[in-house]
C-alpha cells in the first residue's frame, strides 16, 4: 500500500506576526516557517506503518510557495520516500477549495491507499482540506483520529469525540484520515536522514499539469476572500497587574478571596 | 426568492444536542438582519427512528423540519450524512447552511461543500449581513488574529459555528415535520460505524473541581509541572492543562482542558503558561474567575482573563503559592 501525506508549511508559532498593509492576512516578510505540527504525527503514523511493513511507500505532498520545498525535504530526511510540490504562481489568493482541487488532481492517478493529513492547519485553522479532497476524489474520510489500524482492503480508526469518547469506524480503501495530536510521537530528522534526503526526489508540477487552471484552482477562481484580519478584541481584557513578584502574589490573593472566596 | 437557513441538527439516541438550539437561534437573529423572515428557519435532523427529536426541533423554532430517516442513518458516518445532507441542501436551495463545529459537524461540513462547490468557513464565532452578504468572524493563528471572511456569493453560504456563537433560541413554535427517505442504502457507503466507546477511564473530574491551576506549553517540561502542582495543593484545587501538555505526555489526558478534552466551570481558573488558543479557551471562558500568567503580553489568553501578570511564571507561581499559604494561615 502506498501512502501520501498532506503537508504544509507553516509561521512557527513564536514568529513575530504583524497584519500586512492590506490587512487581510499577516505581512510574511519576518517569519519563519517550518512543518505544521499535526503534520509531524501524520508523517509519523505513515512511517510507523511502513516500518512494520504495512506500507510500501510513504509521498510527501504540499502545495505551496517556493519556500514549502524546505518542508518536504524536512519530510523526505524524516523518512518519506519521495515527495510531490505543487507549485503555481496561479495559486496564490486560493481557497481551501481551490487547493484542495490541486491535491485531488494530483493524486487521483498514484493508487494510494491510505490519504493521511494532519486535522487543521496552525496558521489559517480551517480544519476543511482533508474532507474536501475525500469528496472531490469520492472517497471516505475520518478527522481527529487517534488510532489507525489498517486491514484488509479497509481501515479502521477512532475518532476523538468530545468528552473523551471515541467512535470507531472502518472505511474501504482508499480512503483519507486527518490525525489528531498526540496519537504518536514524531520522531526527527536523523543526521543520516538529511544526507539522504538530498538524493530524494521532489516533483514539481503546476496546475497546467495536472488539467486545472487559476480559474478552477488558483486566485483567480477563490471565492471565498479574507476581508480583515485583525488582532482579537480587547474585550474586557484582564486587568494586568505588575511589580515585584511577592507583591503581585499578595494583590493576587486579595482578588481571589473577594472574588471567589476560595481563601 | 424569500431568505432561507438550514441549520444541520444533531441528534443522539433521540437527544438533541444544545449546539442545535444556538443553531437556530443565530438563525432567527440573521433571519431579520438579512430581510427574511422566521418562515425561513429551517432544521434538519438526520437519524432512525427519531420522530421525537424532529417534534422537539418543530416545536422550539423551526418553521419546517425535514426528518431524514431510515436504517442507513442510524448512526453517523461521514459518507451517509453527506449524502442525505447534500441531497436536501440541493432541493431546498438555502442561503446559509449552518452546522455545529463539533466532531461530526466539522467531520461532514467539508464533504458538503465540496460536494456542493462552494466554499466553508470553520469554527466561526459570529455571522452577520453587510451590503446584502453574509461575513463570517473566525480565529485565525490559534487566536491571535480574527478572520473576517466573504463567501464571494456562495449559495449555500456553509459555516460550523463554534459553541456559544449565538444565544439558542428560548421561544415556542408550532413547526411542520416533513420526513423524507433520503434513499442511503448501508451497502453503498464506503464508511461503517462500529461502536462509541469511553476512552481511558481517569481517576479526575475536573468537570465539578472548584479550583483549577492549569499549566502550558510554557511551564516546558514535566519535571517543572511542580509549580502547578504546588499552588492547585495550597489552594485545595486541582491541576488542569492544555493539550500541548497532554499530548507531550507530562500529564495523562484525562488532565486536558479543551474542545477536545472537558469543558469545566470553576470558581477560580489560574492558567500559567497558556497562550490560549481558541481549543483551550472554549473549554474554561465559563470559570468564575480567571487568572492568567504568561510571558507574552499579547498572549489571547489576557483575553479572557479578570487579572493578568505578563511575567516569568517560575516565578509567580511561587510567589503566589507562598503567599496563599501565608493567608490560609
Amino acid at each position: 500500500m502506498k501512502i501520501v501525506v498532506l503537508i504544509k508549511q507553516v509561521p512557527n508559532t513564536d514568529s513575530p506576526f504583524r497584519v500586512n498593509g492590506a490587512g487581510t492576512w499577516v505581512d510574511e516578510s519576518n517569519l519563519t516557517f517550518g512543518l505544521n505540527d499535526y503534520d509531524r504525527y501524520a508523517l509519523e503514523e505513515a512511517l510507523r506503518l511502513k516500518d512494520a511493513g504495512r506500507a510500501t511507500e510513504v509521498v510527501a505532498l504540499s502545495v505551496g510557495p517556493e519556500r514549502a520545498a524546505t518542508a518536504l525535504r524536512t519530510a523526505l530526511a524524516t523518512g518519506a520516500d519521495r515527495a510531490i510540490h505543487v507549485r503555481d504562481d496561479a495559486l496564490t489568493g486560493a481557497d481551501p477549495l481551490g487547493i484542495a482541487r490541486a491535491i485531488a488532481a494530483a493524486i487521483k492517478d498514484e493508487g494510494f491507499g491510505l490519504i493521511l493529513a494532519g486535522l487543521q492547519a496552525d496558521d489559517d485553522n480551517y480544519t476543511q482540506t482533508p474532507g474536501l479532497v475525500a469528496r472531490l476524489l469520492g472517497r471516505p474520510c475520518a478527522t481527529a483520529v487517534l488510532k489507525i489500524e489498517p486491514g484488509d482492503g479497509v481501515v479502521r480508526v477512532e475518532r476523538e469525540l468530545e468528552n473523551q469518547r471515541v467512535q470507531v469506524v472502518e472505511m474501504t480503501l482508499p480512503a483519507v484520515v486527518a490525525v489528531q495530536t498526540g496519537l504518536n510521537e514524531p520522531r526527527y530528522a536523523s543526521l543520516k536522514g538529511i544526507m539522504a534526503a538530498k538524493k530524494k526526489e521532489i516533483r514539481t508540477v503546476g496546475l497546467a499539469a495536472l488539467g486545472l487552471d487559476a480559474a478552477a484552482a488558483g486566485g483567480a477562481g477563490a471565492r471565498m476572500k479574507t476581508v480583515r484580519l485583525s488582532p482579537p478584541p480587547k474585550g474586557k481584557g484582564a486587568e494586568i497587574l505588575s511589580g515585584p513578584a511577592a507583591d503581585v502574589a499578595r494583590e493576587l490573593v486579595r482578588r481571589i478571596r473577594e472574588k471567589t472566596g476560595v481563601i | 426568492m424569500a431568505w432561507k437557513a438550514l441549520v444541520v441538527a444533531e441528534q443522539e439516541n433521540g437527544t438533541v444536542r444544545d449546539a442545535t438550539w444556538e443553531l437556530i437561534g443565530l438563525a432567527h437573529r440573521l433571519a431579520g438582519e438579512a430581510g427574511g423572515g422566521a418562515a425561513g428557519v429551517k432544521a434538519l435532523v438526520i437519524g432512525h427512528g427519531i420522530d421525537a427529536a424532529a417534534a422537539e426541533i418543530a416545536g422550539r423554532g423551526a418553521a419546517e423540519v425535514i426528518q431524514a430517516d431510515g436504517e442507513a442513518l442510524a448512526q453517523y458516518t461521514c459518507d451517509g450524512y453527506d449524502r442525505a445532507i447534500e441531497a436536501v441542501a440541493q432541493a431546498e436551495a438555502p442561503d446559509l447552511l449552518l452546522f455545529g463545529h463539533t466532531p461530526n459537524g466539522w467531520d461532514v461540513a467539508p464533504l458538503v461543500a465540496a460536494g456542493l462547490g462552494v466554499p466553508l468557513a470553520t469554527e466561526c464565532s459570529a455571522v452577520a449581513y453587510e451590503g446584502g452578504r453574509p461575513l463570517f468572524t473566525r480565529k485565525a493563528f490559534n487566536g491571535k488574529f480574527v478572520q473576517v471572511v466573504d463567501m464571494g456569493g456562495a449559495r449555500p453560504a456553509v459555516a460550523t459555528m463554534q459553541r456559544g456563537a449565538a444565544a439558542a433560541f428560548a421561544g415556542t413554535t408550532a413547526g411542520a415535520v416533513r420526513r423524507i427517505d433520503p434513499r442511503v442504502a448501508t451497502l453503498e457507503l464506503k464508511s461503517r460505524f462500529i461502536t462509541i466507546r469511553k476512552g481511558e477511564a481517569g481517576g479526575v473530574d475536573l468537570s465539578q473541581a472548584p479550583v483549577i491551576v492549569s499549566g502550558g506549553r510554557g511551564l516546558g517540561s514535566a519535571e517543572k509541572f511542580s509549580v502547578v502542582r504546588d499552588l492547585a495543593e495550597a489552594l485545595g484545587g486541582q491541576v488542569g492543562a492544555s493539550r500541548p501538555v497532554t499530548d507531550a505526555g507530562w500529564l495523562p489526558h484525562q488532565h486536558q482542558i479543551g474542545s477536545s478534552g472537558v469543558t469545566v466551570s470553576p470558581k477560580l481558573y489560574i492558567a500559567a503558561g497558556i497562550s490560549g488558543a481558541i481549543q483551550h479557551i472554549v473549554g474554561m471562558r465559563g470559570s468564575g474567575f480567571i487568572v492568567a500568567i504568561n510571558k507574552d503580553g499579547d498572549a489571547p489568553i489576557f483575553g479572557v482573563a479578570d487579572v493578568g501578570v505578563v511575567g516569568d511564571l517560575f516565578e509567580i507561581l511561587p510567589a503566589l503559592t507562598r503567599a496563599v499559604r501565608e493567608a490560609r494561615g
